[in-house]
């Protein structure tokens, strides 16, 4: 996990992907095999772990191991959208550069209001295969008819109020 | 083994929980729902942890860790990793302007829409948009901006915030005002 994290913060400055998500999960991938490997050709105290920390099936282990390595991974993607997407952080970002740190609604609609960051968005989606362009229309993809009926489903089951 | 079963059951409890509080809860300060949730799920891990037997009645000798702190903090770990997943993604789901156009295109079959249908959603002809009726109030109420002469203005609490936003946005190499 670590060697990814120091890999994809290289890729991020020195290639800036335009598919960011598709770039984790690319240069993630390799790290399962890597991890199976080691865990294959280390032993199961690594040379430094007591006792209590030597699991008591190595295939336990093994699950266990990985498990942990892909939630840390999804967290990681996570704490990607948060800094990244985040509307109420970009506010706050447009407030704390403003001259004497203060707009109007005007001014933050204008700046970061609903139609630049819906087209930011759009093109995001479209980007990334979830939307299609047809015409002067946005149709769903394949994918995007996927994400839509998860989201649909959420919905009717958290019921949480956009106001 | 006996942390990851307790796990997955705390954790099951804690959707279920925090799925039907959400159906009747009136405020839309839903993360003290999860976090409501979360903190109940913890103590049924933790309670469950010290008063059941090591095997759960049906965990065979080989799959059962030497060590009861380490079975613990394992099954900690893993439950607070997949209850943070699970709140993104229903904050995700519900909230994300762009899970609600697709939301909406999935509504509306092969027609699809316009890019002002779109921005229609998140009330773009509204003197106020969607995005700023939700969190102008909570970042009013939570002091981290103030509302001075028909302007807002970045408190103190505001601004570390933005801060540390921008921080996070150069390690990621992210722009800056996006």
């Amino acid at each position: 996990m670590t060697l990814w994290l120091v890999v994809q913060g290289i890729v991020f400055h020195a290639a800036a992907p335009r598919k960011a998500f598709s770039s984790m999960l690319g240069w993630f991938a390799p790290t399962i095999p890597l991890y199976l490997v080691l865990y294959w050709v280390t032993p199961a105290n690594l040379g430094v772990l007591s006792d209590g920390f030597v699991g008591v099936d190595w295939r336990l282990g093994l699950l266990n191991g990985l498990t942990i390595h892909v939630l840390l991974f999804l967290t990681a993607g996570l704490f990607y959208s948060h800094a990244d997407r985040s509307i109420t952080v970009r506010l706050l970002i447009e407030l704390s550069r403003a001259p004497r740190q203060r707009l109007t609604l005007a001014q933050m609609q204008e700046r970061c209001g609903v139609e630049v960051l819906m087209q930011d968005r759009l093109d995001i989606m479209v980007r990334n295969g979830f939307l299609a362009s047809r015409g002067s229309r946005l149709v769903l993809t394949p994918k995007g008819w996927i994400g839509g009926s998860v989201g649909l489903v959420a919905r009717r089951v958290f019921r949480m109020k956009a106001l | 083994m006996r942390g990851l079963v307790l796990a997955a059951g705390a954790f099951a409890l804690l959707v279920l929980a925090s799925a039907v509080v959400l159906r009747v809860y009136p405020g839309n300060k839903e993360f003290k729902v999860f976090l409501g949730a979360f903190v109940g799920s913890v103590v049924l891990y933790a309670g469950g942890f010290w008063l059941l037997p090591a095997d759960l009645g049906f965990i065979p000798p080989a799959w059962q860790e030497s060590s009861p702190a380490v079975d613990l903090g394992n099954g900690l770990l893993i439950l607070v990793l997949v209850f943070h997943g699970y709140w993104c993604f229903a904050y995700f789901s519900c909230l994300s302007p762009s899970m609600s156009v697709m939301v909406a295109l999935r509504q509306r079959g092969s027609g699809g829409m316009t890019e002002s249908e779109a921005l229609a959603i998140q009330g773009s002809d509204e003197p106020v948009n969607l995005i700023f009726r939700r969190r102008l109030p909570k970042l009013l109420k939570g002091g981290y901006v103030s509302e001075e002469d028909g302007a807002y203005r970045l408190l103190a609490r505001g601004e570390r915030v933005a801060s540390l936003g921008s921080f996070l946005k150069r390690l990621i190499n992210a722009q800056v005002g996006a």
